[in-house]
C-alpha cells in the first residue's frame, strides 16, 4: 500500500516512456494509454476505499531525494487532494474516449505526461517536489496548444507559459527562502511542508513570502487582473487541454491557496483576506459580464470558469466550515460540469468546424440528444438545483453570509451572474432554426454517450444526495479549520 | 416513507420515464403511451393527495404528517433532509393542484395531439407537477427553494416549447431570468435566516419555534427579501414583465403553470411564513401596497390588450395582486382561498381560450374571432361561468373570495387599498366581459370561419372546472352569507380577524356586485353588438396600449448597460488596461535588451573601458570596507 500513490503518479509517465522508446504503432499507443488510465482509476478507487475520513494525511511515502538540501520525495493524500485526485483519474479515460480517433501520436504522449504532472502536483508534500510537478504540468499544455491549437495558437501558448512562469518564479523564490529560513533556524535543511509550517516568521517576511505563493496561485486560478492569458489559451486549446485547464489546473490554484496558503501562512493570509475577497467578488461578476458578449463558446466558458473559480477562492478565504465545504464540493462538481460543457463544445467543433455562436442555432431540432446533454451541462454550470453545482454554490453563499452580510449579498449574485450568458447562449446555439452550419448536424453516437453519461450521472448524484460525499471530507475540514482558527486566535 | 412522499415521487419518476423514452427515439409517435403514463401519474397523486387531506381533516388543526426520504446534506449545523410535511395549508394546496393539474393533463392530451414533441411535453408537464408538489410539501426552506427553482426551469422549458421561433425562446429566457432575480432575494433571505438561527435546526417547524432567536432588526429585512422572491414568481411589480410574454407557451402550459399553480407559489410562500410575517406588520403593509398597485396596473393594461391569452395573463397578475393584499394584511386564509378559487376559474378561462384558439386555427386576436356563441355552445357556457366568477358575481367562486379580501382591507382600515381593490373589481368585470362579448357575441370573423372540431378530452375537463368555479365559493362563505367560514376554520392560519358587522358586510358586498355590474354594462354597451378595437387617440391611451413602456424602460436601463459593460470589459479593460500593463512590461524588457545589446558592440576600446570601470569600482569598494576612506 505504501507505493500506491507513487504508482498512481508515475504509471502514465512510465507508460509514455515505454511506448515512446519502442515507437509503438498508434493502436498500441492508444491501448497503452487507456489501460494506464484505467489502472490509475482502479488504484484511485482502492485509495478511496481504504481512505479514513478522519485520518488526516495518509498513504504517506517519504524517501530521501537530494539529501544535501533535505529535499525529499514526500507524497500523501488527504480529503482535499483526494477530491482532485479522483477527478483526474475519472476525467482521463473520458478524455481518451474523446480523442479515440486522434491519429497524431503527440496527443497521446502529452496526455500521459500531463496526467503525471497534475497528479504529482496535487499529491506532493515537499515544496521542491511540488514545484517540479507544478512546472512539469505546464509543458504538455504548452506543446498541445503550440502544436495542435487553433487561431493565434503560438502566440497564445507563449502567453500562458510566460504569465504562468512569472508566478512560478516568485513561488520558487519563496520556497527557497523558506528552506533557507528553516536551515537558519534549525541548522538542517528541509523542504517538507510539515517542517516548514512550524517555522516562525516575522510578520514582514511572512507577507512577502506569502505574496510569492499567492501570485502563482492568483495567476493559475486566475483572479481578476491576472487573467488575460485565460481566454486566449482556452480559445486556442484543443479540447482535451481545455478540459484539463478548466477542470483540473485551475482547481490546483485554489488547492495551492488551501494547502500552502493555510499550511504556511495562516496568520498572514488573514491580512490578505480582504484583497482576495474583493478580487474574487469582482471576478465573479466581471467574468460573467464579460462572457455575455463573447461569441466564441470556448472563450465564453473560459470566463464562466474564471467566474466560478473566483467563487471557490472566496469560499476558501471566508474560513468557515460552510465556505470550505462548499468550495471543496464545488471544486468537484464544477470540474464535472465544465468538463461536460467543454467536451460538448469539442463535439460541436468536430461536427461544424465552428465554435462561434453566430454560426450555430437550431441544433435541438436536428439532434435532440445532443441538445439535451448540451443544455444539461450548461444548466449545471449555472448551478441548477438537482445538480451538484447548486450544493456547492449554496454552501459557499451561506459561508459568505456567515462571514459578513455584505460579502454574502455580493456572493449571492452568483445566482444571477451565470444566467446572464447561459440562457442567451442556449437561445442562439441549440434553439431557433437550423442554419447552413447545423442542418446536417449528427446526433450523439454510442461512444459519445458513454463518454458523457458518467459526467451527467455524477452531477445528478452529487446534486441529489450530497450526504453521500460530504462525510468523507467533513472531519478533516473541521479539524483543519479548528487548527487555523487556533493559530489566528493566538495572534489576536 | 409514506404516501406523502409518493405524491411527489410518482410524477417525478413518470417524468423520467417519459423523458428517457422520448430521448431514446424522438421520432416515434407513441401517443397512447405518453398520454397514458402522463395522465396516470398526476391522477394517482390526486388520489393520494385527497387521502392525505381526508386523514388530516380528521385530526387536530395543528396536526401534521411527515415523511422523510433521506438526509440531503449535513455539514456543520447545516442539516437538511429531503423531507415532506403536510399541514392544513399544504393539503389545501396539493388537493387543488393535483386535481386541476390532472384535468389540464387530460386537456393537453387533446390539445397537443400530433405535436412531434408530445412525449417531451408530457415529460416536462409531469416534472412540473413533481416540482410544484415538492415546493408545497417541503418541510424545510431549502427543499422549498429547490422546488421553487425547478418549477422555474419547467416554466422555462415549456414557454420555449416551440423553440424554433426565437421570440418564444426569448420569452422563456425573460421568464427564467426575472424569476431568478426574485430567487436572488429569496436565497439571501434564507441564508440570513439560517445564519441567524444556526444550530437550532432549519425546518419550518423549528424556525417557527425559534423565531425569537432572531435579532428583531433583521426580521423586516428577511420578510422583504422573501417577498422579493414572491414578486418574481408571482409576477408582481416590478418583476412582472415576464408573465405576459410567457403566453408564448402552449395554452395548457399557460393554464397550469402561468395561471392556476406556479404563479401562486409566492402567495403560498408568504402564507407558509405567516408566523414570521405576523411579527412584522409594516412589511405586510408593503406587500399589500405592491399587491394593490399590481392589481390596478394589470387591470388597466388588460383593458386595451387584443391577444386573448395576454388579457388573461394580465388578469392573472391582477388577481395575484388581490391575493397579496390579503396575505399582506394578515388575512392569510382569505388569500389562500382566493388562490384556491382562482385556480378553478382561471384554469377554465385558459382552457376555454385554448379551445377557441384551436377551433379558429391558432388565431389569438379577439377582434378576429366574434360570434362563436351558437357554434361553440359548451365553450360559451363554461366561459360565461368562469367570467362571472372572476368578475365577482354571486354565487360564483370569485365573489366570495374577492369579497373576503376587500372586507379584510376595509375592516383593517386600509381604505386606500380597499378603494383600489374595488375600482379594480370594476375594471376586471369590464375587461373580462369585453373579452367574452367580443369573442362570443359580437359579429365577427368567427361567425363564418370553418371551425376545427374539438376532441372530447378538451371539452369535458371544461365542464368539471365550470362546476368547480360555480360551487367552490361556498366553502369559504362567511357567516354573513349563511356559511360558517369553513375554509378559514379548516386551514387554521394565524389570521388577523378584524370585526365587521353583518350590515357593513352586506353593504360592501352590494358595492362590489354593483361595481361588477357597472363593468359588465359598460362592456356590453361597447362590445356586445359590434366589436371594434378601441381607437387610440389620447396620449394616455397610447401609454396604456404600449403597456406604459416598461419593457422598453427595462431594456434601456438594464439590458443595454450590461451589454455595453460586457463589450467595454473586453475592448477596454482587458485589452488596454490589463494586457496594456503586461505588454508595457514586455516592451520595457525589450527596450532594456536593446540598450544592453549596444554595450556588447565588439569594439576592444569599449571593453577596456568596462574593465577599467570595474577595477575602479572594486578598488573603491575595498578601500571603503577597509575604512581607508
Amino acid at each position: 500500500m505504501q507505493h500506491i500513490l507513487s504508482n498512481i503518479i508515475f504509471l502514465p509517465l512510465v507508460a509514455a516512456l515505454l511506448l515512446g522508446v519502442f515507437r509503438t504503432p498508434l493502436h498500441w499507443l492508444r491501448l497503452g494509454a487507456v489501460t494506464a488510465s484505467l489502472i490509475v482509476l482502479a488504484l484511485v478507487g482502492v485509495v478511496i476505499f481504504y481512505f479514513d475520513p478522519s485520518g488526516g494525511m495518509q498513504f504517506l511515502r517519504v524517501a530521501p531525494w537530494i539529501q544535501n538540501y533535505g529535499i525529499t520525495y514526500y507524497v500523501g493524500v488527504d480529503a482535499i487532494s483526494l477530491v482532485i485526485l479522483a477527478l483526474i483519474a475519472l476525467l482521463m479515460p473520458i478524455l481518451y474516449l474523446y480523442i479515440w480517433k486522434e491519429e497524431r501520436k503527440g496527443y497521446w504522449y502529452n496526455m500521459l505526461m500531463l496526467q503525471t504532472g497534475v497528479t504529482g502536483a496535487v499529491l506532493s508534500l515537499d515544496l521542491v517536489l511540488f514545484y517540479l510537478f507544478w512546472e512539469t504540468m505546464l509543458l504538455p499544455i504548452f506543446i498541445m496548444i503550440g502544436r495542435y491549437g487553433n487561431g493565434l495558437y503560438q502566440y497564445n501558448a507563449m502567453k500562458i507559459v510566460l504569465m504562468t512562469i512569472l508566478g512560478s518564479m516568485s513561488m520558487l523564490f519563496s520556497i527557497l527562502y523558506l528552506g533557507y529560513g528553516y536551515f537558519e533556524a534549525t541548522g538542517s535543511w528541509s523542504f517538507a511542508l510539515n517542517d516548514l509550517a512550524r517555522l516562525h516568521l516575522d510578520a514582514q517576511t511572512s507577507i512577502w513570502l506569502a505574496a510569492g505563493f499567492l501570485l502563482a496561485f492568483a495567476i493559475k486560478i486566475p483572479l481578476v487582473g491576472f487573467h488575460t492569458w485565460m481566454a486566449p489559451a482556452y480559445g486556442s486549446s484543443p479540447t482535451p487541454t481545455v478540459v484539463i485547464l478548466s477542470a483540473i489546473m485551475a482547481k490546483l490554484g485554489v488547492y495551492g491557496l488551501w494547502r500552502f496558503g493555510y499550511g504556511l501562512f495562516e496568520n498572514t493570509l488573514v491580512s490578505y483576506a480582504p484583497t482576495i475577497v474583493t478580487l474574487a467578488i469582482i471576478g465573479l461578476l466581471y467574468y460573467a459580464i464579460h462572457a455575455v458578449m463573447e461569441p466564441n463558446l470556448r472563450r465564453m466558458f473560459a470566463y464562466s470558469s474564471g467566474s466560478h473559480l473566483s467563487l471557490i477562492a472566496l469560499g476558501i478565504i471566508v474560513t468557515n466550515i460552510y465556505g470550505w465545504g462548499g468550495s471543496l464540493y464545488f471544486i468537484a462538481t464544477h470540474a464535472l460540469a465544465s468538463a461536460g460543457i467543454f467536451l460538448m463544445i469539442g463535439l460541436l467543433f468536430k461536427r461544424t468546424r465552428s465554435v462561434t455562436i453566430f454560426d450555430l442555432g437550431g441544433i435541438a431540432a436536428v439532434a435532440p440528444r445532443f441538445a439535451f446533454f448540451f443544455a444539461f451541462f450548461a444548466l449545471s454550470v449555472a448551478g441548477l438545483p438537482g445538480t451538484g453545482g447548486f450544493v456547492g454554490e449554496l454552501l459557499i453563499i451561506i459561508g459568505a453570509f456567515k462571514a459578513d452580510l455584505w460579502i454574502g449579498v455580493l456572493t449571492a449574485t452568483t445566482m444571477l451572474s451565470a444566467m446572464l450568458y447561459i440562457f442567451w447562449m442556449l437561445q442562439r446555439t441549440i434553439f431557433g432554426q437550423a442554419g447552413s452550419c447545423t442542418e446536417t448536424f449528427e446526433d450523439l453516437d454510442g461512444r459519445e454517450m458513454v463518454m458523457l453519461l458518467p459526467l451527467m450521472l455524477l452531477l445528478l448524484i452529487t446534486g441529489i444526495a450530497p450526504s453521500l460525499f460530504i462525510p468523507l471530507g467533513e472531519p478533516q475540514l473541521t479539524a483543519s479549520l479548528a487548527e487555523v482558527m487556533k493559530a489566528i486566535g493566538g495572534l489576536q | 416513507m409514506n404516501i406523502l412522499s409518493f405524491i411527489v415521487l410518482i410524477p417525478l419518476f413518470s417524468a423520467l420515464l417519459l423523458g428517457i423514452v422520448h430521448l431514446y427515439d424522438a421520432s416515434k409517435e407513441r401517443y397512447a403511451f405518453y398520454a397514458g403514463i402522463g395522465i396516470l401519474a398526476p391522477a394517482l397523486s390526486t388520489i393520494l393527495a385527497f387521502m392525505v387531506s381526508w386523514d388530516l381533516g380528521h385530526q387536530a388543526p395543528d396536526a401534521i404528517l411527515q415523511s422523510t426520504l433521506f438526509e440531503w446534506i449535513s455539514l456543520g449545523e447545516f442539516k437538511i433532509a429531503v423531507g415532506f410535511m403536510a399541514d392544513r395549508l399544504s393539503v389545501v394546496m396539493i388537493s387543488f393542484i393535483t386535481l386541476i393539474g390532472t384535468l389540464i393533463h387530460i386537456y393537453a392530451a387533446g390539445y397537443m395531439k400530433g405535436d412531434p414533441g408530445f412525449g417531451k411535453f408530457f415529460s416536462y408537464f409531469n416534472l412540473f407537477m413533481a416540482s410544484m408538489l415538492l415546493l408545497i410539501l417541503a418541510d424545510n426552506p431549502i427543499m422549498m427553494f429547490v422546488g421553487w427553482e425547478l418549477v422555474g426551469l419547467c416554466s422555462y422549458l415549456l414557454i420555449g416549447f416551440y423553440y424554433k421561433d426565437p421570440l418564444n425562446v426569448k420569452a422563456a429566457n425573460k421568464a427564467f431570468i426575472l424569476n431568478r432575480v426574485g430567487d436572488f432575494g429569496f436565497i439571501i433571505a434564507l441564508s440570513i435566516l439560517f445564519v441567524a438561527l444556526e444550530g437550532s435546526g432549519y425546518t419550518f417547524a423549528s424556525i417557527k419555534a425559534n423565531l425569537t432567536m432572531i435579532d428583531t432588526a433583521l426580521l423586516p429585512l428577511i420578510g422583504i427579501l422573501l417577498f422579493v422572491g414572491a414578486m418574481g414568481k408571482s409576477a408582481q411589480i416590478p418583476l412582472y414583465v415576464w408573465l405576459p410574454d410567457a403566453m408564448a407557451g402552449p395554452t395548457p402550459v399557460s393554464a397550469l403553470i402561468h395561471a392556476a399553480t406556479m404563479v401562486t407559489a409566492g402567495v403560498y410562500m408568504v402564507a407558509r411564513f405567516s408566523f414570521l410575517y405576523s411579527e412584522i406588520a409594516q412589511v405586510g403593509e408593503f406587500i399589500a401596497v405592491i399587491g394593490a398597485a399590481s392589481a390596478l396596473f394589470a387591470a388597466i393594461i388588460a383593458m386595451y390588450q387584443t391577444d386573448i391569452k395576454k388579457i388573461l395573463a394580465y388578469s392573472t397578475m391582477s388577481q395575484l395582486g388581490y391575493m397579496f393584499i390579503a396575505v399582506g394584511l394578515g388575512a392569510y386564509s382569505s388569500g389562500i382561498f382566493h388562490v384556491f378559487a382562482h385556480a378553478f376559474f382561471k384554469a377554465l378561462l385558459f382552457m376555454g381560450a385554448g379551445a377557441v384558439i384551436i377551433a379558429l386555427h391558432h388565431e389569438q386576436n379577439i377582434f378576429k374571432m366574434g360570434g362563436l356563441k351558437n357554434r361553440m355552445k359548451l365553450v360559451t357556457i363554461t366561459m360565461l361561468i368562469a367570467t362571472l366568477a372572476i368578475s365577482g358575481i354571486p354565487p360564483f367562486a370569485g365573489f366570495f373570495s374577492k369579497d373576503a379580501i376587500l372586507a379584510a382591507a376595509f375592516a383593517s382600515e386600509h381604505y386606500v387599498i380597499w378603494g383600489i381593490g374595488t375600482v379594480t373589481a370594476l375594471l376586471t368585470a369590464y375587461y373580462m366581459f369585453r373579452l367574452f362579448f367580443v369573442v362570443f357575441y359580437a359579429k365577427g370573423a368567427g361567425s363564418d370561419a370553418v371551425l376545427q372540431p374539438l376532441p372530447k378530452t378538451m371539452t369535458w375537463p371544461l365542464v368539471l372546472l365550470a362546476i368547480g368555479s360555480a360551487t367552490v365559493g361556498f366553502l369559504g362563505a362567511n357567516t354573513a352569507f349563511g356559511g360558517d367560514d369553513w375554509f378559514a376554520g379548516f386551514i387554521a392560519l394565524p389570521d388577523m380577524k378584524p370585526h365587521l358587522s353583518h350590515s357593513s358586510e352586506y353593504l360592501l358586498a352590494t358595492l362590489n356586485v354593483l361595481m361588477a355590474l357597472i363593468g359588465i354594462g359598460w362592456a356590453y354597451k361597447r362590445f356586445a353588438v359590434q366589436a371594434e378595437p378601441m381607437k387610440v387617440t389620447t396620449p394616455l391611451q397610447k401609454l396604456v396600449v404600449h403597456k406604459f413602456y416598461i419593457d422598453e424602460l427595462y431594456e434601456a436601463v438594464i439590458v443595454k448597460p450590461i451589454l455595453l459593460l460586457s463589450r467595454l470589459s473586453d475592448r477596454v479593460i482587458d485589452r488596454l488596461v490589463v494586457d496594456g500593463v503586461i505588454n508595457f512590461a514586455v516592451f520595457g524588457y525589450r527596450y532594456a535588451g536593446i540598450r544592453f545589446a549596444q554595450l556588447q558592440n565588439g569594439k576592444v576600446r569599449y571593453y577596456a573601458l568596462y574593465i577599467m570601470i570595474g577595477v575602479a569600482a572594486m578598488s573603491l569598494f575595498i578601500l571603503m570596507t577597509l575604512g581607508e576612506l
